[in-house]
This record gives C-alpha cells, structure tokens and sequence, in this order.
C-alpha cells in the first residue's frame, strides 16, 4: 500500500524548493514572462543549491533522488514559475539517456561535469515533420570509421541555444523505423550543431526552445549511447521516468491557480459580502481543490509505482495527462473568479494558463497519453 | 576555534498561533518549526567566523522537545555546522528563560568554547535573557545586540560593535565569549540540497535531562495565559468619487477626528 506521509527529509527538501520558488523564482517571473528573458542567473542559483540534476546518481556527483523526492520539488517550483522549472528539469531529461543508457564509462565522462558545475543539457528527439511519431524520424547518422555523422533537424529543444551538450537520437536506417533509431552525446562544440533562432512562445516564455540542426556533425564512436538500434527503447525509458515530474510541475501549476483564486475569492466583495460565500463561487473552488488534489495523488501514485520497480506506463501517462489537463481547467477557473481582472496581465492568473497549455503538449502530447493508457488499460479485458 | 551555536525552534512565521487546552501556552499541534531570525543569523556568524580561521568547528545546540528541536539541530547542520548536540527536555516541563540557560551550560561547557553564539532573542517569546543568564553560568562575559563580530588573529580577541541610539559602540574582548547576535555579516545561506540530504543521516549527540543542572531547579516564572491580540478595529474606508474629493475627506477626519493637525 502506498504511504504518502511525507519523511523529515522530503518535508526539508520540498522546503528548500518553496524557498528558492519564492525568494528568487517569483520575483522576476512576471518581468521573464512579459520579456520572453531566460534568467540564466536563476538556473545558476538553482544549480549551486543542488535543484538541477536531481536524477543524476550520488556516485558521479549528483543528487540521486527518488521520483517522489523529484516530483515534491519540482510541484513547488512550478507553483513560482512553470517555464523556469522547465528550463531547470530539462538537464534531467537530456541526461536521463546517459543514466539509462551509457556505459559506467559514459556515465562518468559525460555527468560527472555537470555535477562539478553549471551547464545546460537539451533532449533533441521531436523533429520537424515528426514529433509524436518518433520512430518516423529523419536525422541521419552515418558511420564514418571511428565517427558518426549526423545530418537533420531537431524542434521545440528546451534551452536548446544555451546547451553544452545535446542528446540527439538519429537513424543509421529509416527503413528500420524504430529499430534504426540510435542514441547520440553531441557536445555543442561539435563543428555543424547549429542551434536555430529562440520561438516566441505563448507561455512557459523564461524557457528557451529553438531548433537545432545538424549539418555533418561528426561525433565519435565512444559518444553512442548503447548500441545501434537501441536508441528508440533509450527514448521511451527516459520519457517513462521523466512523466511523472510533468505531472507534478501541472500540480503546481494548479495549486497556483487555486491559491490564487482563493484568495481573491475571500478578498473580493460583490453584494455586500466576500464572493466566497457565493455558491457560484464556492463550487468553483470545490472542484478547483478536487483536481488540485487528484493531480497531486496520481503524480504521487505513478512515482510511487515506478519507485517500487514497475515501468509504471499506464500510471506515469494517467499523472501525466490528468494533470495537465486538470491544470488547464483550474486555470481557466482561476481566471474566471477574478473577472476582468483575471484576463488582465497586471494579475498573475492568465500566465498560469498559457503555461499549463504546453503540458499538455510536451513530454508526450495528451492524446499519446491516452492512447498509452488505453492500450494498457484494455490488457486487462483481453 | 571552538564555536558553540545555541538555536532555538521557534513557529514559522506564518502559522497561526493559537492556545492550547491550558490556556497558558501555544499549541503547538501542527505548527511547523523552524530556525528563525537572529538565530539563523547566529548559525551564519558562526560559519564565517569557521570559514575564516582554519581547523575552525562549529557545534549547535539545542534544548527543546523531539521533535522539533531535531529538525532545528539538522537544519543547522545542513547549513554547515559540524557537530549537533540535542539537551533532552522533559514532555511537561515548562522552563522559563534561566532554567534554559542552565539546561544549556553544562553540555556548552563541556565543548569548551572559545565563542557561544545565540541570536540576541528568540524570535517566538523575545525574552532576551538566556545569553547574559548564560555568561553568568559559564563564567564568561556576555554581550546583546552584537554587529560586526570579527576575530582578530593577531592579537587574539574577537571584535564586535553595539548599535547605540545614534551610533554604535565598538568592544573587543578574549574568549571565551557569549555573544547575542543582532546581526552577521551576510544574509543567512540556503542549506545545498546535498548538504540536507547528508544532515539527515549525520549524528546527533544527546544529553539526558538528569545530567543537566537544570534538573535540581524549577522554573521561577511560569505563564499564566497565552493570548492573541485582539483583533484591530477602528479602519474606516473612505468613499469618495474623485481623488480630490478622497483628499478632502482624509484631511478633516485626520484634523478633526484624529486631531493630527490642528
């Protein structure tokens, strides 16, 4: 049975998220919002407080934290600033390939130096004629005898421009589809990486996303992660483990939204007395709470099951997915409750909105999700 | 050089307060404890003065029940303190500030402490006396408000000034030496995730209640109520339709009613 009462540990560590979040995150989420600015100086503070790399193992320097733990900490970053957790768990999601995929070897070449100190990591799988789709994908990599040479273009890289390594996945065969699909370290200073200009996006805007392409990049041998073909199986692994923190980032987008409007709810009078005593209102907030409450227990749960060694597929796509969307609806309510001003950007309600809408996009689009689940859903009636 | 830091779990700053079934105390049934104000300005002094004189080692003490004052203890060790040392407290005891103090003098002395550092005042209660009622314990000079603590190598005494009305007053003084911190030189630090994770499994050293002088005396005040503030009354809100018409309004309430202006 799952126990989610939360150790002293988890309660320190979730405290020291909610103090970064505030402190530092908050202030200028507004100011990076409205500019599109990457706050690099917040990312190099998050960095030197250990809240970057949370997945990488103690033994090469990093924090080697549990999903729970992760996903506890990235919630209360979220609930400051969803496009900068974006930007600061990204490095968990570029390095996870290495984690599951390198070699002990690999491992310590290529992690170690981002525990010694701060740089940024981008995952390069979504390409553009092909995100969803993975295995259709173009990028090429041709052996070259103690090299590979990868040509293509990879999209939507989050801190794309500002990575000092890439982990690219490319075909040695498209006609192999899936099964040609290999997994490549490519550090930014290979000759022919060239990372595309910034997207002005309509929320998450303090994360950077550009394009990157490859044009001839040799890369050596020893920088394949696994061996050909594998890289398919790599990229799945990952997003298996990295699913789940999507979902607490929703969660704390959500709980964000419904402080929020909470607040205001009991702030804000209209006929003579605060509108939280308004049953219109008050129902609002109930449902409010109830998806706040349910986003957080499904993210727990697929935490829960992947930490107790199950692949967690279907509970990881059901977190992710619920929350996400979950987030989206508390949002739209949130803005909602505060009115015209709510639709002001003076408030901070519209942002969590726009922000919400990318996660239900990214890390696997919502209707890939319910396709998982329901694939795994209907095992069991088969 | 030795550092004894002697901290404090205090309510965090937002819990709401209120009194237990007693009515003589806080209830502190799901209140959050924490390390606050001058005292995790003291745990701060405590570690530059560590960071600036090599083989430098910092111990922070407690005296509070588990287990709150475990998780102060461990917050401070994440900080950078070296060693934690937790003085039991018995579940009933309600000890006024001299009783603290002497629950505190016998596990500080035994670490034989060049500088004891505490925050001038506890940020719950404010009381203000276990620093001086500690000097006097220990034998050592105390001083309150202290700025800009420095050790002096050199000439091996500890430098330190007191904000006075309209200046401040500069002391140097040999340890050992107990010190109520107004304020260090830095803003406190954020405990490095790492360094929470590794607080957890450190060791803490405990000392029984009965090996405390504290435990051949009582407590020579005890509180009788614990009571919140009532809640403010008297803000009017004034209506107006124009800024010009609001200053009008202001002015004769602030000249008339409140008598500001004559």
């Amino acid at each position: 049975m799952p126990d989610f009462s939360l150790t002293e540990e988890q309660t320190s560590l979730k405290d020291l998220a909610r103090k970064f979040a505030r402190t530092e995150m908050l202030p200028k989420a507004a100011e990076c919002d409205r500019e599109g600015r990457f706050p690099e100086e917040i990312y190099r503070k998050a960095w030197e407080l250990g809240l970057m790399n949370l997945n990488i193992p103690a033994e090469y320097g990093g924090s080697g934290l549990g999903l729970m733990d992760q996903c506890l900490i990235v919630e209360e970053l979220a609930h400051a600033c969803a496009g900068m957790t974006t930007s600061i768990i990204a490095n968990c999601l570029a390095l996870e390939p290495i984690v599951l995929g390198g070699s002990p070897e690999q491992r310590q070449r290529f992690l170690a130096p981002f525990c010694a100190s701060y740089h940024l990591a981008s995952f390069g799988l979504t390409e553009p004629a092909g995100g969803s789709d993975a295995g259709a994908l173009k990028t090429r990599a041709r052996r070259d005898g103690d090299h590979y040479v990868l040509d293509g273009e990879k999209c939507f890289i989050t801190n794309g421009p500002h990575a000092s390594l890439y982990t690219v996945f490319a075909t040695v065969d498209p006609s192999l589809r899936h099964k040609g699909i290999t997994a490549f370290v490519v550090p930014r200073s290979t000759e022919g990486v060239v990372p595309g200009k910034e997207e002005d996006k309509m929320g998450q805007r303090a994360s950077s996303t550009s394009t990157v392409r490859f044009e001839g990049a040799r890369v050596p041998v020893d920088h394949r992660l696994g061996a050909e073909g594998e890289g398919f199986g790599i990229a799945m692994r990952t997003l298996d483990q990295t699913r789940t923190p999507i979902g607490a980032l929703a969660t704390g987008i959500a709980q964000a939204a419904l402080d929020y409007a909470s607040d205001y709810a009991l702030k804000r009078q209209t006929f003579g007395k605060p509108i939280a005593e308004h049953q219109a209102i008050q129902i609002k907030l109930a449902n409010m709470a109830q998806d706040v409450h349910a986003a957080r227990l499904l993210t727990w749960h697929a935490a829960w099951t992947i930490e107790h060694g199950q692949r967690g597929s279907l509970e990881s796509s059901i977190a992710k997915c619920y929350s996400s969307d979950a987030a989206m609806r508390v949002a739209d309510e949130a803005i909602q409750i505060f009115g015209g001003y709510g639709y002001m950007k003076d408030y901070p309600v519209e942002k969590l909105l726009r922000d919400a809408k990318l996660a239900q996009i990214y890390e696997g689009a919502n209707e890939i999700q319910r396709i998982v689940i329901a694939r795994e859903h209907l095992k069991a009636y088969a | 050089m030795e550092i004894v830091v002697a901290v404090k779990p205090v309510p965090e700053a937002e819990t709401r307060l209120r009194a237990d079934p007693s009515g003589a105390r806080l209830d502190g049934d799901g209140v959050k404890w924490v390390l606050a104000g001058y005292d995790e300005s003291a745990v701060e002094q405590a570690l530059l003065l560590k960071e600036g004189v090599p083989g430098s080692r910092v111990r922070v003490v407690s005296f509070g029940p588990a287990p709150r004052t475990e998780e102060v203890l461990r917050a401070s060790l994440a900080l950078g303190c070296d060693l934690a040392t937790w003085v039991e407290h018995p579940a009933d005891l309600v000890p006024d500030p001299v009783l603290v103090a002497r629950a505190l003098a016998r596990p500080i002395a035994a670490a034989a402490p060049q500088l004891v550092l505490l925050g001038k005042q506890a940020g719950d209660d404010e009381s203000g006396i276990v620093p001086s009622a500690l000097g006097e314990l220990l034998g050592a000079p105390s001083v309150g408000a202290v700025t800009d603590l420095r050790w002096d190598a050199a000439r091996s005494v500890f430098t330190f000034h007191r904000p006075v009305e309209g200046g401040a007053e500069s002391y140097e003084a040999p340890g050992p030496l107990v010190v109520g911190l107004q304020q260090a030189w830095n803003d406190p630090r954020t405990a490095k995730l790492p360094n929470i994770l590794k607080s957890r499994r450190a060791p803490i050293e405990k000392v029984a209640w009965s090996e405390t002088s504290a435990s051949l005396r009582a407590a020579a005040t005890t509180p009788e109520r614990f009571q919140l503030p009532a809640p403010r009354t008297g803000a009017r809100l004034i209506e107006y339709k124009t800024p010009a018409e609001a200053a009008e309004k202001l002015v004769r309430l602030l000249r008339e009613d409140a008598k500001v202006f004559p």
